[in-house]
């Protein structure tokens, strides 16, 4: 995390680079709205399940990489989003879908604020730490108890939903129109964290990142900075929660523990958490190695573990750093750090 | 009522004791070290599977078993100077957020190890014969084996405090973890003590398994299911603190003791508000130690 990597992911490009980056993004949105005509069924699901988690790590991200603090339970907030959501398609709430999408959003981000109230005044990445992975095991606990939410077996049978727009209905029954909403929402959302980054919110979370003191001193009032970014953060995870409910049709309490909360941790130090696309690059790096190992389960805790901590102590920028560095090397700007 | 309110203290003790073997050496590291290691459940896990590989399910008397513990404590002891040497090592200078991060990828790794050597299984391992037994004390049946893992929790808290504040070794340890370049420049091998505390940490870890592999069943999620009370023993006790997380460790049984016989409904729920009023109330812990912010 030099000084050079850190300018070099986060912009200071030429305008032909900007450009030509905008051009790869349309075509790979094309490319993705087409993917229901090209590939078959179960690798679609696989690029469903690829956005969700791109969204989840993105959320992930935006408190890890820009505001310096580290959630270790951010599947709880999957988790509400996902729970919620499917109750309330299996129920029938009598909620237009987009404002279940809402509600789960607000949900989280209203947990988030609850734990930010507790943990954030004092906060040493510890406390949080253990703070969000005792949210998670506790929700855990809950929905174990709750039989309208399934207990262990999960809640199946999610319906998928009809949008109701007044003047005309979209359906999403069927998958493929289903998927078709999921890339649209997954673009929506990414553009939104883009400008929440890129906007005077977001310099003044990287401002707390890089020092907190400093921060401080120039008038930031850091504690509710970082829980503003813990509210967009926690509301982000549960609406990539709410978005996988009606694609997987069944949620489960595989989806509240430690071993999905390390997805989006994993997710975007792979791809480089010192820049705004790292966790998506990751997402998609992760699910073409999961995809291609698939046929030896139980082997997932060695690999995720395993790459985590080799990711950690061997590239901490992750893909993007890499493909930085070695950018800079090819155009001979002084390669070294 | 007062036979119910004997067995949810001494139950809330015997939970507590075991919280304590798992968070002593949790928090001895984290006072020397100040990493939080979130691998130390697995590596206790890990303790509990050697000592049923070595002892088997049917321990022949209390020494075969202590002696069981001892060679578990000595593998994951090795374990612990390998995972020094390859991991940790490399994280005493970088930010916490990557000691945090890379120590959780281990505790993984570590799952995934135990899943491919041993399976997924449950295995379930006895007490040995002279503490499988019953006592009525006020009414109440209470184990023998409880009471021998309440023995051996106090055993090593008074060992641990004797070390740490009547001894020369203890003295050394202090002063490194206060200040690690004001002990080097005085003659301390800092990098050697880092060490062997690390060491100490996971010989710990692993001794707890070994002691507590009767408690439970034993399976690859018994280090996660321990390991999240610990953390939050020495969250509440104050980071470092090994009186603060022996308080917070009984605090805790107790209160888990009393769900589960008052409101067993909602078992396991009462802690975490006990995580969320300790916090609130004093955020630095009940024993803050000196020299963690």
């Amino acid at each position: 995390m030099s000084e050079a990597s850190l300018a070099a992911a986060e912009g200071r490009r030429s305008g032909t680079e900007t450009r030509l980056g905008l051009l790869c993004l349309a075509v790979l949105v094309v490319l993705l709205f087409l993917a229901p005509g090209l590939v078959n069924p179960g690798i679609l699901f696989v690029i469903g399940m690829t956005l969700i988690q791109a969204v989840f790590a993105l959320s992930w991200n935006l408190l890890f990489g820009f505001t310096g603090l580290a959630s270790f339970g951010h599947a709880g907030f999957f988790a509400i989003g996902a729970y919620f959501t499917g109750a309330a398609l299996r129920y029938d709430f009598h909620l237009p879908f987009l404002a279940v999408l809402a509600v789960a959003g607000l949900l989280g981000a209203l947990v988030a604020l609850a734990i930010g109230v507790v943990a954030l005044k004092r906060l040493t990445g510890i406390f949080l730490a253990v703070l969000t992975v005792a949210l998670t095991e506790a929700m855990a606990k809950i929905i174990g108890f709750s039989p309208a939410l399934g207990e262990q077996d999960g809640l199946g049978n999610i319906p998928r939903p009809v949008i109701d727009l007044g003047l005309f209905r979209i359906d999403l029954t069927h998958g493929d129109d289903y998927y078709r909403f999921l890339v649209v929402a997954t673009v929506l959302i990414v553009a939104a964290l883009w400008w929440v980054v890129h906007s005077r919110l977001g310099r003044t979370f990287r401002a707390i990142r890089e020092d907190a003191d400093r921060a401080r001193f120039v008038g930031i009032d850091v504690a509710r900075y970082r829980v503003i970014s813990f509210m967009i953060s926690g509301g982000t995870a549960a609406l990539a929660g709410a978005l996988s409910a009606p694609l997987t049709r069944i949620v489960t309490l595989d989806q509240v523990n430690w071993l999905a909360s390390t997805q989006p941790i994993l997710n975007s130090l792979l791809g480089g958490f010192t820049s705004f696309w790292g966790p998506i690059v990751g997402s998609a790096a992760f699910s073409t190695i999961n995809y291609f190992t698939r046929g030896f389960p139980g082997l997932s805790e060695i690999m995720v573990g395993g790459i985590l901590v080799v990711v950690i102590l061997v590239a901490p920028t992750g893909i993007l750093g890499l493909l930085g560095k070695l950018r800079r090397r090819a155009l001979g700007k002084g390669g070294r750090k | 009522m007062s036979s119910q309110a004997v067995f949810v203290l001494f139950n809330g003790m015997a939970q507590g004791m075991a919280f304590f073997l798992v968070a002593a050496g949790l928090t001895w590291v984290f006072g020397i070290l100040k990493i939080l290691n979130l691998a130390h459940g697995a590596f206790f896990m890990l303790g509990a599977y050697i000592a049923y590989s070595v002892g088997g399910a049917w321990p022949a008397s209390i020494w075969t078993f202590l002696a069981v513990a001892l060679v578990a404590a000595a593998a994951v002891g090795v374990l612990g100077y390998l995972t020094d040497v390859l991991v940790l090592r490399r994280l005493r200078n970088v930010d916490y957020h990557y000691a945090l991060i890379a120590t959780f990828g281990l505790m993984l790794f570590c799952e995934g190890v135990a899943k491919a050597i041993w399976g997924t299984d449950y295995f379930a391992v006895m007490p040995p014969p002279e503490v499988d037994r019953a006592i009525v004390v006020g009414g109440s049946y209470i184990s023998v084996y409880t009471l021998f893992v309440i023995g051996t929790g106090l055993a090593l808290y008074a060992a641990l405090e004797i070390v740490m504040h009547r001894t020369w070794a203890g003295k050394i340890m202090r002063a490194v973890s206060n200040d690690p370049w004001m002990a080097g420049t005085v003659g301390i091998n800092v990098p050697l003590v880092l060490m062997l505390s690390v060491v100490a940490s996971f010989v710990l870890a692993g001794f707890a398994g070994g002691v507590l592999v009767p408690n439970q069943a034993l399976s690859p999620h018994v280090g996660a299911s321990f390991v999240l009370y610990a953390f939050m023993a020495v969250v509440i006790g104050g980071l470092g603190s090994i009186r603060g997380t022996f308080l917070a460790c009984i605090l805790l049984g107790i209160v888990e003791s009393a769900n589960a016989t008052f409101m067993a409904q909602y078992g396991g729920i009462a802690i975490y508000i006990l995580l969320a009023v300790a916090l609130v109330w004093k955020p630095n812990g009940l024993f803050p130690a000196q020299g963690t912010t």
